[in-house]
């Protein structure tokens, strides 16, 4: 008997759980004509956000050889005119660092066009380039690490953000609305690699997207078009022939932080463990 | 109900309305399109003009250069690298060509031990003494001219061949009889072969060589190169030569790098210059400098060359003792 009073009582939960959510549907019914309908307004355009381009149909990776970069800084300097960043060594969408080992020593030195050094050597923080201050020491171990957003998987920069002025975009890239931005800087905190910085002249955050008014154009992003010695890759990887996909098939591919958990979606060759 | 409760649920009633009607109104239309974001943004974001074009937007007008360029080592350096964003080019004016060019060029050829091995190095201080990199090197196609023609003649056939075509100009032992003629014995086999195929093809033409070198056979080409390799470039003393060897001596500095500094050189695709002729030298490079005849590297280094430089120049090589090229 106590059985059967059991099963009766499962029997009365379920089914009020059934009203519940029927109740919960007809009040969602509601509100989700509104959504429902704008979304297929969306879809009748052809295609989204552009007319000659559909962000459901990509999904961009970006990849870096770091045993061909030359250091030349023709990215930084690419990048810089491409999305008029202030020409500043503070202010990069993209960036090089330099690690070196010398003789006898456990810890890279690791500097980039920030150090005084460097901008001493090009004469200006205006013009970009490395100063060659190890040549007459004795070098181990020497490279060089560009550095861009990682338009993460899982954005911590997007999470924080209180007014939803950045986002991540269908095609994977993390995009930064600048009418949106309130300048509260969360966002340049909670980013693990430092990519975003803060544009005082505009009270915006601004950081790498990827030349995202190019990529949608059919165009390579600025730094890559730029770099001479084919040290980043870009491309679809929905695409299985395209530059990306076979960068990452091809090679070990690692990315930075990946104990965050963030999913970075640019992919490195040729790192050390103490490149982070 | 008591009167303060009802007050203060109309009080919060109104707060909770004034609120909706504040979001409702101050929300962009396209806020929750896709999720917590403006979805206007995106287009907005995508609209912007790019600033760099491509070497095709570049290629449309400049297509001479752009086809050599293509065709060289620098064919993964964009135009905009060196040359700055098109945008607005050439409405808005010229695109600079850059005058710091050992600035330039060691931005990405600077020796240094961070750079892959397999990156074009140079060390600034040993190389070009502090010349601009583009006095020798065309930057659309850098890499000299220095490719080494195979050669493999037979020098007693070329001798044949030297009698019966060409002893009555150049001479029984390729020594020239007049100023105007150039010495060939001794000269390097590569560089002869490289410039009697190009008389040959017509990529360098002549009013007696052109003729002449359209009957040779490739075969011939090798043998004579080979036979005038051999011979003893010792030559009896020339008048005296017009220019200033002492001022030719400075200004052949600039030379040094590919033709060695007395004229003997140690790569075999370019020539010898020591012991030569001093009106042929004169004339060559006034034919370089006019563009008669072509050559990316030569032309830049005549470029700046007065009527008076070169005779001292030709008059310096003269005047040196040629001898066996030294190996590098």
């Amino acid at each position: 008997m106590k059985k059967r009073e059991a099963i009766g009582a499962l029997r009365a939960r379920r089914l009020f759980l059934r009203k519940i959510s029927l109740a919960g549907a007809a009040v969602a019914a509601g509100v989700v004509p509104k959504v429902a309908a704008k979304s297929e307004a969306a879809a009748a355009q052809k295609s989204f956000p552009t007319p000659d381009y559909d962000w459901s149909k990509r999904q961009w990776a970006f990849g870096v050889d770091a045993t061909k970069c030359i250091g030349c800084l023709r990215c930084v300097e690419a990048c810089k005119r491409e999305n008029g960043v202030p020409l500043t060594a503070h202010h990069f969408n993209t960036w090089v660092e330099r690690y070196v080992y010398l003789e006898g020593e456990n810890k890279p030195r690791v500097d980039s066009h920030a150090d005084p050094v460097n901008i001493a050597a090009s004469g200006s923080e205006r013009e970009y380039r490395f100063a060659n201050r190890y040549q007459d020491a004795k070098v181990e171990k020497a490279f060089f690490v560009p550095k861009l957003c990682n338009q993460c998987e899982h954005p911590p920069c997007v999470q924080v953000c209180p007014v939803g002025a950045t986002y991540k975009a269908k095609d994977g890239v993390v995009l930064i609305d600048a009418k949106y931005c309130i300048g509260c800087r969360y966002c340049v905190q909670a980013c693990p690699y430092g990519a975003r910085w803060f544009n005082e002249e505009k009270g915006v955050t601004q950081k790498c997207y990827w030349c995202y008014h190019r990529i949608t154009k059919g165009l390579q992003p600025a730094c890559v078009e730029a770099c001479p010695v084919g040290a980043r890759v870009f491309g679809d990887r929905n695409d299985k022939q395209s530059p990306i996909s076979l960068f990452i098939r091809n090679n070990r591919v690692h990315v930075l932080k990946p104990e965050t958990g963030n999913a970075p979606n640019v992919f490195y060759v040729g790192l050390d463990k103490e490149v982070n | 109900m008591p009167k303060h409760v009802v007050r203060l649920l109309i009080l919060l009633g109104a707060g909770l309305a004034v609120g909706l009607i504040a979001k409702w109104l101050f929300t962009a239309e396209s806020f929750y399109e896709f999720g917590h974001y403006r979805a206007d943004s995106v287009a907005e974001i995508a609209a912007k003009e790019p600033v760099l074009q491509t070497a095709a937007y570049c290629q449309s007008c400049h297509s001479e250069r752009h086809a050599q360029w293509s065709a060289n080592n620098h064919k993964t350096v964009t135009c905009e690298t060196c040359h700055g964003a098109a945008e607005g080019h050439p409405q808005k004016g010229k695109l600079p060509i850059p005058a710091d060019t050992r600035k330039l060029c060691s931005l990405c050829h600077e020796k240094m031990a961070e750079r892959p091995r397999t990156q074009p190095q140079i060390d600034l201080a040993q190389h070009g003494a502090g010349q601009q990199c583009a006095t020798c090197h065309n930057p659309h196609a850098p890499k000299l001219a220095g490719v080494v023609a195979k050669v493999s003649g037979d020098a007693a056939a070329g001798r044949k061949k030297h009698a019966e075509s060409c002893a009555s100009c150049h001479g029984t032992n390729g020594i020239s009889p007049n100023d105007t003629w150039p010495n060939l014995a001794g000269q390097n086999a590569a560089y002869l072969v490289r410039i009697l195929a190009a008389y040959k093809s017509g990529a360098q033409t002549d009013v007696m060589m052109s003729p002449m070198a359209q009957t040779l056979g490739d075969g011939d080409i090798q043998n004579l190169a080979a036979y005038y390799e051999g011979l003893s470039c010792k030559a009896p003393a020339s008048g005296k030569a017009a220019g200033d060897a002492a001022a030719g001596k400075a200004l052949a500095q600039n030379c040094a790098a590919c033709h060695g500094e007395t004229g003997v050189g140690t790569n075999p695709a370019w020539p010898q210059l020591a012991g030569q002729k001093a009106v042929y030298l004169a004339n060559t490079l006034k034919a370089f400098r006019a563009g008669l005849r072509k050559d990316p590297m030569m032309a830049g280094v005549v470029r700046g060359l007065s009527d008076a430089d070169i005779a001292n120049l030709a008059a310096y090589y003269a005047a040196q003792s040629c001898g066996p090229r030294k190996t590098s």
